[in-house]
């Protein structure tokens, strides 16, 4: 994918959680976003996946102008994925009716065609066991799991991760990042934003550090890990990788 | 349960039904021969025919209400400031006034002189029409209330997760925020129906010929007590007691769902 990201700006009343934020990303499969909390990766990625418009500022993807335009906006989303840190799943509904519900009545998919496509999605990712679910009877990482796997249904043409495995233990941690690897090293575009450097540095091809609502930093993992240009981003990896 | 709890259980027992033998018998001691069920059973025409009214003003008022409960509903979550204050402003006036000072001055002062005769004409029972009205206006106001609590409790997430996987904005509500909604107040919405039937009975003081009305005027002419008061409650207990016992049997089954 190719991204220009040009003076981008949103304020929520006095708090600019972007401030005339520019990134341009030349090519890149995995776009991951590191940086301090309340920095603006989340605010960055909910303009990137079309949840919020910004206030000043322009976004290409793809050679495709964002349109602040609400019908414009609901037609993006529905041509990609979008997963938050937590609570994606809808509680009233089993893993499989979350995930045909949406094939069904956004996409047009007959029932049993919408039916068939989610078990696959299941099967993709050895969750079939747990289609009759109800989300509250899902553990943590498989509730993440299930929600990649709606997502990613129906190829989306980017796939947008706000910290998914922010509020996971280390073990579901891992099992959710090991399919969001898969989906990277099956061609998927994805753009993620993470506290897990590691992970960062194996899955990534190009990474931004984001602070105070601007990139300090774009550059491959291993330059952006090994040797950070920006003194903020030096102090930023030297405190979260001294444990 | 322990033998002490089960003395004490049937001791309280005991006493209660003792007082509710004694209330029963004093009460009868004092009407004495005067009961005569026999009256009840003359007019029972008149009061099959106001119970089946009061049956189709509850219906009737229900619809009504989950109409005007959505659009009150639906109106205080409008973008437009204008629109939100205007319901607000609304809202509070009718839930704040007694429901029949709105039954006398909406059927007298506003709707009988505006459309009583235009109903009439064409064959429509004005007071039944309008009495459903405002009492559908009047339970809608609490329902909108209901409604907005059960909308505004569900998480932030939710509505962005259903705008993420690219739902319309009513398909947002109708099959992520309504489902998740109404298990939560279905309670109150249950409480409320049955205050609805109950209220119906206000429509009397318009001159609509239901349950109460009819009873009411049984008892006037008949100078019957007992005979009309007992059906009267029993008449109402019908209609209420299977919504109850529907909202606990859904609370119970939702339940095991979250």
């Amino acid at each position: 994918m190719k991204l220009e990201v040009t003076g981008l700006t949103k304020c929520y009343g006095k708090t600019r959680a972007l401030d005339g934020l520019t990134l341009p990303v030349e090519t890149a499969r995995v776009l991951v976003l590191i940086g301090p909390s309340g920095g603006g990766k989340s605010t960055l990625l909910r303009v990137l996946g079309g949840l919020e418009t910004a206030d000043e500022g322009t976004v290409v993807i793809n050679g495709n102008r964002l349109l602040a335009d609400p019908a414009a906006l609901q037609t993006y989303r529905r041509k990609n994925g979008f997963l938050f840190q937590q609570f994606n799943l809808f509680p009233h509904l089993t893993a499989l009716r979350n995930i045909a519900l949406p094939l069904e009545k956004v996409h047009g998919h007959s029932p049993a065609e919408a039916l068939a496509m989610a078990k696959q999605a299941l099967d993709r990712f050895s969750l079939l066991d747990h289609a009759d679910k109800l989300p509250a009877q899902l553990s943590g990482g498989q509730q993440q799991r299930v929600g990649i796997a709606r997502a990613v249904a129906r190829q989306p043409e980017i796939l947008f991760l706000d910290e998914p495995t922010s509020a996971l233990d280390p073990e579901m941690t891992a099992e959710v990042l090991e399919l969001i690897q898969e989906l990277a090293e099956a061609g998927q575009d994805i753009i993620l934003s993470t506290h897990e450097m590691g992970f960062a540095r194996a899955v990534a091809d190009q990474v931004a550090f984001v602070a105070a609502g601007k990139i300090e930093e774009v550059s491959p993992p291993a330059s952006l890990f090994d040797a950070p240009k920006s003194a903020l981003c030096q102090r930023f990896l030297s405190r979260v990788m001294r444990y | 349960m322990s033998r002490r709890q089960l003395v004490s259980n049937a001791l309280v027992a005991l006493a209660l039904v003792a007082l509710f033998g004694w209330l029963c018998t004093a009460v009868f001691a004092l009407l004495g021969t005067q009961t005569d069920w026999s009256k009840a059973w003359e007019y029972r025409e008149t009061l099959w025919r106001g119970w089946l009214v009061t049956l189709q003003i509850s219906f009737a008022a229900l619809i009504g209400s989950i109409f005007f409960g959505l659009l009150f509903m639906l109106g205080q979550r409008s973008p437009l400031v204008v629109v939100r204050w205007t319901c607000r402003a609304f809202l509070e006036f009718v839930r704040d006034t007694p429901l029949l000072v709105h039954l006398l001055f909406g059927y007298f002062v506003i709707f009988a002189p505006l459309i009583a005769r235009p109903l009439g004409e064409r064959g429509f029972d004005d007071k039944l029409i309008i009495g459903v009205l405002l009492l559908s206006v009047f339970e809608g106001a609490y329902l909108g209330e209901i409604l907005r609590g059960g909308v505004e409790s569900i998480p932030r997430t939710q509505w962005e997760s259903a705008r993420a996987v690219g739902f319309s904005p009513f398909q947002v509500y109708r099959y992520v925020i309504f489902p998740q909604a109404l298990r939560r107040v279905l309670p109150a919405m249950a409480g409320l129906f049955v205050s609805l039937i109950k209220d119906s009975s206000l429509l009397n003081v318009i001159g609509v010929a239901e349950y109460f009305y009819n009873t009411k005027n049984f008892i006037s002419r008949s100078y019957a007590g007992l005979e009309g008061y007992v059906p009267l409650a029993l008449g109402y207990l019908i209609l209420t007691l299977p919504v109850a016992w529907l909202s606990h049997w859904l609370e119970k089954r939702f339940r095991h769902e979250t």
